[in-house]
């Protein structure tokens, strides 16, 4: 069943002819149900009339019959009563009432005993039919008293004529009986006494006969009652006189019944619908005249309607089968017309499994078909188009994501990898993570070390994606650059802030922090352009205080402050940009500074404010507070940590020189001297010679203003680690450490003259560093002592 | 400090001998100045005794190779001794100056 129902639900032919022919039948059934409806009314008004008619017509007949038998009965009366002298004449008169109306059963003439005084004591002209021929014989005997019967006995009783009840007139020659009903008038003489009876018979059965000679229908019958329900005329004879119309309602109630009967016994006329030994039948019933009985009719309905059963049945089948038919033709129709739509769906399907080149049917019709057929040839079109177009956006968004990847990489690659730790570096160590929120970010950070200072920096630009990685791009090479000659946070920010302002046509910018720490005194210069203050992390967590700068990169003309700070030794500098603290969950929630402080006081708390520590205990507070939320921006941190451990002093010795370079032989033998000490080899010993007469003669030849007199301290100390040359003098501020190197590899004819001053120290010495103090330059040298010291 | 100039088999020879420090510079650059005089011959500086040099030195050095080199003269140095040929190279002289 459910089989069908699928198979039924995937043809579209076969839904729709059932719906169209179901709708059809239900039109049928209301429009022919009304018509058999009324049909059935009328024929059945029909069938009333006629049997109403039939019945008048029987009805009429019988009142004939009666009237005929009434008048000749009469008739005979008048011929009776004016030949009472002539006896023999009765014959005549009976046998004449017979022979004129061959209808009646018999005729008697009957008088009262003896008066015919002649006859004796019974006289009654007896006439009847016997065979073919009418016999008239004398009808009384002793055994046939006639006076006593009750055809003879009514009307002398009644003195008027009567019909008699229905009775069995016994032929004592045949000893037959027949059912009769008579007619019975006395005779009178002339002075009116009653001297004798005409009695006239009809045969009932002869009478029912009549009656139900003329039927309406095959299976119509007559009946007949008395005045006390008796049958008289009923198909079933055994019922007739033995038999009322209310013997059955006695045994089976039937109020229909009863009330027919009591209806016909009033001498109503009408007509009844009831069940009459289980058939429904239609009854017409009417009196008949002066008998005081009731005839009716009863018709069967299936005698009634059958012809109209018949035609009913026959239009029922032609519409079934036309119904059948239709469905039928319906499908074949819909399927026909449907088939180009189901070659269209095989080739959409091929279309759909990728072969966009299919040839698609060409139908030739301009129905919707025809319409849906040309619309999907277009769209077949338009796909290969828009598939080839695809290809090759996908084709370029490849590239471009390419490229992109190379452009992280190229743009990681620009920030430094490698982290000084405690194993590579006495003085500071350092860690940093960048997280891009798309391939290539607006972040920045950078650090590396000139001479004893660490310069960094951390910077955020505005945006994101490849204009921001440009712009950072930019940023960060500007700020190597710049620091490559300058020493000072603020100089540096004012002239990257000129630099990239100036070719700045976008009005983008970027919020930085450059600092630059001097490793050997712990003293930081830091200049914040608008970026978020760094936090100290060391005796206590707490921010850097930062002056309010504007962001690099809209006022060429912006003078940036400088600040200073001590930064102790174990104490975190941690540096992020707004990617930390504005770092979402789901719900749109940020990280903020109370967590990150939150997080930094718990890493010192327990004791594990290393760079690579602080940053990994962030990162992955940032993570599990963000969840599957998608990075919203760039997220950078840097951390940098004081460890330098300033070890005492093993040698401690200084000269002071004035400004004059002859002093140099004493110079050198100081510096001779001290080398020795801490047991530097002769090349090691020579190369710091050269290194710390550059540094001096330059103070010589430039600190002071031309002849005036001035001095320069040369201080050596050493600790287990190095051996540091402090130059110190009162001139005018000058950082050597600034002028640019010399190119070695330059022709004899290229080469400058000036310029090696510098290279050397730089190249004799592991490190130098120049710091302005107190209206003093200082200059430190250092160099590592080797195994060999 | 001690700077003679000789003329030997056609080359002039400059022979150093001490520590060529900033203060020796002015005097030695005096001495050898007679070099850039020279057309035509090829000069050798002999450096067996030279002990130290300092940048001031190498400059004395580079302007005699330059004034030379425009004159298609030729400047070799001589018995250079370990540390100082460690600052030639550490200055990258050794790359534009010949040895013998």
């Amino acid at each position: 069943m459910n089989g069908i129902i699928a198979y039924i639900r995937s043809k579209l032919s076969i839904k729709v002819s059932l719906r169209v022919v179901v709708s059809a039948a239900i039109l049928f059934i209301a429009a022919l149900g009304l018509l058999f409806f009324q049909a059935r009314e009328a024929v059945s008004q029909e069938a009333i009339s006629r049997a109403t008619q039939i019945l008048d017509k029987t009805s009429l007949r019988v009142d004939s019959i009666l009237n005929r038998v009434e008048v000749a009965s009469d008739m005979t009366k008048w011929l009776v009563q004016r030949n009472l002298d002539q006896a023999d004449s009765m014959f005549v008169y009976s046998h004449s009432m017979l022979e004129n109306n061959p209808d009646f059963y018999n005729c008697s003439v009957a008088f009262e005993p003896y008066y015919f005084e002649e006859k004796g004591r019974y006289f009654s002209a007896f006439t009847k039919h016997v065979g073919d021929s009418i016999r008239t014989i004398q009808g009384g005997s002793d055994s046939y008293q006639y006076f006593f019967v009750d055809w003879y006995l009514m009307p002398k009783l009644l003195d008027r004529p009567c019909w008699t009840e229905p009775y069995f007139d016994l032929d004592v020659a045949t000893n037959t009986s027949e059912m009769v009903t008579s007619y019975c008038q006395t005779i009178k003489d002339k002075q009116g006494r009653m001297i004798g009876v005409i009695n006239t018979s009809l045969s009932i059965n002869w009478l029912s006969k009549t009656i139900s000679a003329v039927k309406p229908y095959p299976h119509s019958y007559s009946i007949m009652i008395g005045r006390g329900g008796t049958y008289i005329v009923h198909p079933d004879t055994t019922k007739i006189t033995r038999q009322t119309i209310f013997t059955q309602t006695l045994e089976q109630p039937d109020t229909a019944m009863t009330a027919l009967g009591h209806a016909m016994q009033r001498g109503e006329a009408g007509v009844k619908q009831m069940n009459i030994d289980g058939k429904d039948s239609y009854v017409l019933y009417k009196p008949l005249g002066k008998t005081g009985c009731s005839m009716a009719i009863v018709c069967p309905e299936s005698d009634i309607f059958r012809g109209f059963d018949r035609l009913q049945n026959t239009i029922m089948t032609i519409v079934a089968v036309g119904l059948l038919l239709m469905l039928y033709f319906f499908i074949r129709i819909i399927t026909f017309e449907l088939d180009p739509l189901r070659r269209l769906a095989t080739e959409a399907e091929t279309i759909a499994s990728g072969q966009f080149d299919a040839e698609l049917p060409d139908f030739q019709r301009i129905d919707e078909i025809g319409q849906l057929s040309h619309s999907f040839g277009n769209m077949q079109q338009s796909l290969v188009k828009y598939i080839e177009e695809l290809k090759k956006t996908t084709a370029q968004k490849a590239t471009i994501e390419s490229d992109l990847r190379i452009a992280s990489k190229i743009q990681l690659g620009m920030l430094p990898e490698k982290f000084p730790t405690r194993a590579d570096r006495d003085d500071v160590q350092i860690f940093a993570s960048l997280t891009p929120a798309k391939e290539v970010g607006g972040d920045l950070f950078d650090f590396y070390f000139r001479d004893e200072k660490l310069f960094f920096c951390i910077g955020d630009v505005s945006g994101k994606g490849v204009p921001a990685s440009l712009f950072m791009a930019v940023t960060r090479s500007t700020f190597r650059t710049v620091s490559a000659h300058e020493s000072m946070p603020d100089r540096i920010v004012t002239i990257m802030n000129k630099t990239i302002a100036d070719m700045n046509k976008n009005h983008m910018f970027v919020t930085l922090f450059v600092g630059v720490l001097d490793l050997p005194t712990g003293r930081m210069h830091y200049c914040n352009a608008g970026h978020d203050a760094p936090l100290l992390v060391g005796t206590g967590v707490g921010k850097l205080p930062c002056d309010s700068n504007i962001p690099v990169g809209f006022m060429p003309k912006w003078k940036f402050s400088l600040q200073e700070a001590q930064i102790f030794t174990g104490t975190t500098i941690f540096l992020f940009t707004d990617g930390l603290t504005e770092a979402m969950d789901a719900n749109k929630a940020q990280f903020q500074m109370e967590r990150v402080n939150e997080v930094a006081a718990r890493a010192l708390a327990n004791q594990q404010h290393e760079p690579r520590q602080l940053i990994e205990q962030m990162t992955d507070a940032v993570h599990q507070f963000v969840g599957n939320a998608e990075q919203s921006d760039d997220l950078t941190m840097m951390a940098i940590q004081y460890i330098w451990q300033h070890n005492d002093a093993r040698m401690r010795k200084s000269i002071m020189l004035p400004n004059d370079i002859q002093e140099v032989p004493r110079l050198n033998a100081f510096v001779e001297d001290a080398c020795q000490t801490v047991g530097f080899d002769e090349i090691d010993t020579m190369k710091i010679k050269m290194a710390v007469e550059e540094a001096v003669v330059n103070v010589m030849e430039y600190a002071y203003p031309s002849g005036e007199h001035g001095d320069v301290t040369i201080e050596a100390t050493s600790n287990d680690v190095r051996l540091k040359f402090t130059i110190i003098d009162g001139g005018k501020p000058f950082d050597p450490t600034v002028q640019s190197a010399i190119d070695t590899s330059l022709s004899a004819k290229e080469r400058k003259i000036g310029g090696l001053g510098i290279h050397i120290m730089r190249q004799n010495m592991d490190s130098i560093n120049y710091e302005r103090l107190n209206n003093l330059n200082v200059l430190t040298l250092r160099k590592k002592l080797n195994n060999k010291n | 400090m001690k700077t003679t100039i000789q003329e030997q088999d056609g080359r002039m020879v400059a022979i150093l001998v001490g520590s060529l420090d900033t203060s020796a510079a002015p005097e030695t650059e005096k001495t050898m100045s007679t070099l850039n005089d020279v057309e035509g011959k090829d000069i050798i500086i002999d450096c067996t005794g030279l002990e130290y040099i300092s940048s001031a030195g190498l400059r004395i050095f580079l302007g005699i190779l330059q004034n030379a080199e425009e004159k298609g003269g030729n400047v070799y140095i001589k018995g250079i001794n370990e540390n100082v040929r460690t600052i030639f190279q550490i200055t990258g002289f050794s790359n534009i100056f010949k040895f013998i």
